[in-house]
């Protein structure tokens, strides 16, 4: 995650490289310690400092590092002649490297051959079958193919051994949304609250999940995980209030009137006045749009 | 008072500054040795996963009561079964890890190797200060100190009557052999200093059972209260709301 004041210095960094300032070691070891995705000014100004021999001899060790950062960057720009001359330069220096060698599997990827790629893998599994890069990229070269099936299969295998790995479970959960599987992608976001218990955004997608699914009581928790949403980014998340008044429109006409004293209701009108209250001051002139549509849920207060 | 020792200018030329000389020379070399023998170990499958099981089980533990009581169950029985849980270690298969290094010859071999790097040079080298320097006083330290320090820098130097700020020889060797570690890391880099301390603690936790700690994990969940936080949060987020209105 990264934090709030990271991504102010993230930012000033990046406009101050932008602008010619300088520091752009710094800006490109903040974006590698964040691990946030900026593949244009990663190659961009990465491919500057390699190309001035003053500067490059300035970082020491830390030139391999840059190649390395710059060569995925390049990748992810598709600017393969570039990736290529990187990575054949650290071959050079690290002959038979298995960290070169995964990067020659992601130029196969992302030149296209497959079949290529999927050999260079399969043959760095064969000596560290622990490599979790390299079977995260197996998974993600089945995604791109559009194997939907055998990427599931394939993360299956590999949350087996490493079932502790929230970004493979995340991944999984919503290759199980998109293809409409949700009760296997409710099990994984239960999973992502596992290990996150405070992150709202798991108990925003979870509560999607439940409501999805549907179901009286499925409702019922999926109401109160927008509730925890709610109470997690205190009363922020517009999502979660509407998902609030969904659910609680919902179980009134499942359970049409059975039990009229619903605790509910209480939080679902607390709800759309809140998010009455944000359009009034976001978006005024969207505000007929929303009374609209909370008078159809019969919820506007 | 003692009278102040003359300590000879060859004593400085012939002990103090060839024992730190050839400590650094024999830290650098060792640590270029065991580059050389260092050979990749490929973790065992069993004891990776068993590693994940833990954390994933533990994870469990804690935010149990962030799940439905169902889903709670369900992992539970996933978990703690006694037929193929994946904390269920059936009783007689537990192995210890004594038992394991004998049966695979690599690991004993490892383990030799990082002894090896370690504890000959260090014979070697406490038997060659012993040899020829032995008893002499090699350094004064410009402060006064304690009786207590005594140990540490006179060992063999069986005189209660020197000032204790003078250093033997053999205890020279000793504060280089535990204090050169930030000359070390300047040296070879932050990461490779061979930290001699710390390789010790390594040595002593070696021979934690895992099944061990899989068992534990499995009877810390067997007794986990479950008790769904999220009715709670609906009331919280009532109150929130009704701040934020208001």
């Amino acid at each position: 995650m990264v934090t709030k004041t990271e991504e102010a210095q993230l930012s000033r960094l990046e406009s101050q490289v932008d602008n010619g300032g300088g520091g752009a070691w710094d800006f490109l070891c903040l974006v590698r310690k964040l691990k946030v995705r900026r593949s244009d000014k990663v190659l961009k100004h990465g491919l500057s400092l390699l190309k001035d021999p003053r500067k490059r001899s300035a970082l020491g060790p830390d030139e391999w590092t840059l190649y390395e950062q710059v060569a995925i960057a390049a990748i992810d720009c598709h600017s393969l002649e570039v990736a290529k001359d990187c990575i054949k330069a650290l071959q050079k220096r690290f002959p038979e490297s298995k960290r070169v060698g995964r990067l020659e599997g992601m130029l196969l990827e992302a030149k296209g051959s497959w079949s290529e790629a999927e050999k260079a893998y399969s043959s760095l599994l064969e000596e560290n079958p622990f490599d979790q890069v390299v079977h995260k990229r197996k998974i993600a070269m089945a995604k791109a193919q559009g194997n939907i099936t055998v990427a599931i299969e394939l993360l299956n295998k590999y949350l087996e051994t490493f079932m502790a790995d929230h970004d493979a479970w995340r991944e999984l959960a919503e290759i199980y949304v998109s293809l409409q599987m949700y009760k296997q992608a409710a099990f994984c976001y239960e999973e992502l609250i596992l290990s996150q218990p405070t992150n709202p955004l798991y108990h925003l997608t979870y509560a999607d999940v439940l409501y999805t699914i549907g179901g009286q009581e499925n409702l019922q928790t999926a109401k109160k995980y927008y509730a925890s949403t709610i109470q997690l980014t205190g009363g922020k998340n517009r999502r979660a209030l509407f998902g609030v008044c969904l659910c609680t429109s919902a179980i009134s006409q499942l359970s049409k009137g059975r039990n009229k004293e619903d605790n509910g209701t209480e939080l679902q009108s607390l709800a759309a006045t809140a998010l009455e209250k944000d359009y009034k001051q976001r978006a005024p002139d969207k505000l007929q749009l929303l009374t609209s549509a909370l008078k159809s849920l019969r919820v506007s207060s | 008072m003692a009278e102040e020792l003359v300590l000879d200018t060859a004593i400085r030329d012939w002990v103090l500054i060839p024992l730190s000389v050839v400590m650094v020379l024999i830290g650098i070399l060792r640590y270029f040795v065991s580059k050389l023998m260092r050979s990749s170990q490929v973790p065992d499958v069993k004891i990776v996963k068993e590693g994940q099981v833990i954390v994933r089980a533990r994870n469990l533990r804690a935010a149990a009561n962030f799940i439905p009581a169902k889903s709670f169950r369900a992992r539970r029985f996933y978990y703690s079964n006694e037929e193929n849980g994946l904390l269920f270690v059936p009783k007689g298969q537990s192995q210890n890890a004594q038992a394991q290094m004998f049966s695979d010859p690599n690991m004993a071999m490892d383990m030799m190797k990082k002894n090896l790097s370690m504890i000959i040079p260090q014979t070697l080298t406490f038997a060659w200060v012993n040899f020829f320097f032995s008893g002499f006083v090699a350094a004064k330290i410009p402060f006064p100190l304690t009786q207590r320090f005594r140990s540490m820098l006179q060992n063999g130097i069986d005189l209660s009557t020197v000032d204790v700020s003078y250093v033997s020889s053999r205890s020279w060797y000793f504060l280089n052999l535990f204090g050169l570690r930030g000359l070390f890391s300047l040296i070879l880099g932050e990461e490779n200093a061979t930290d001699d301390t710390q390789r010790m603690m390594q040595m002593s936790g070696f021979g934690v059972d895992p099944t061990k700690s899989l068992g534990a994990e499995k009877d810390g969940l067997d007794i986990v209260q479950h008790d769904w936080a999220l009715p709670k949060f609906e009331q919280r987020a009532e109150s929130v709301l009704r701040k934020l209105v208001h």
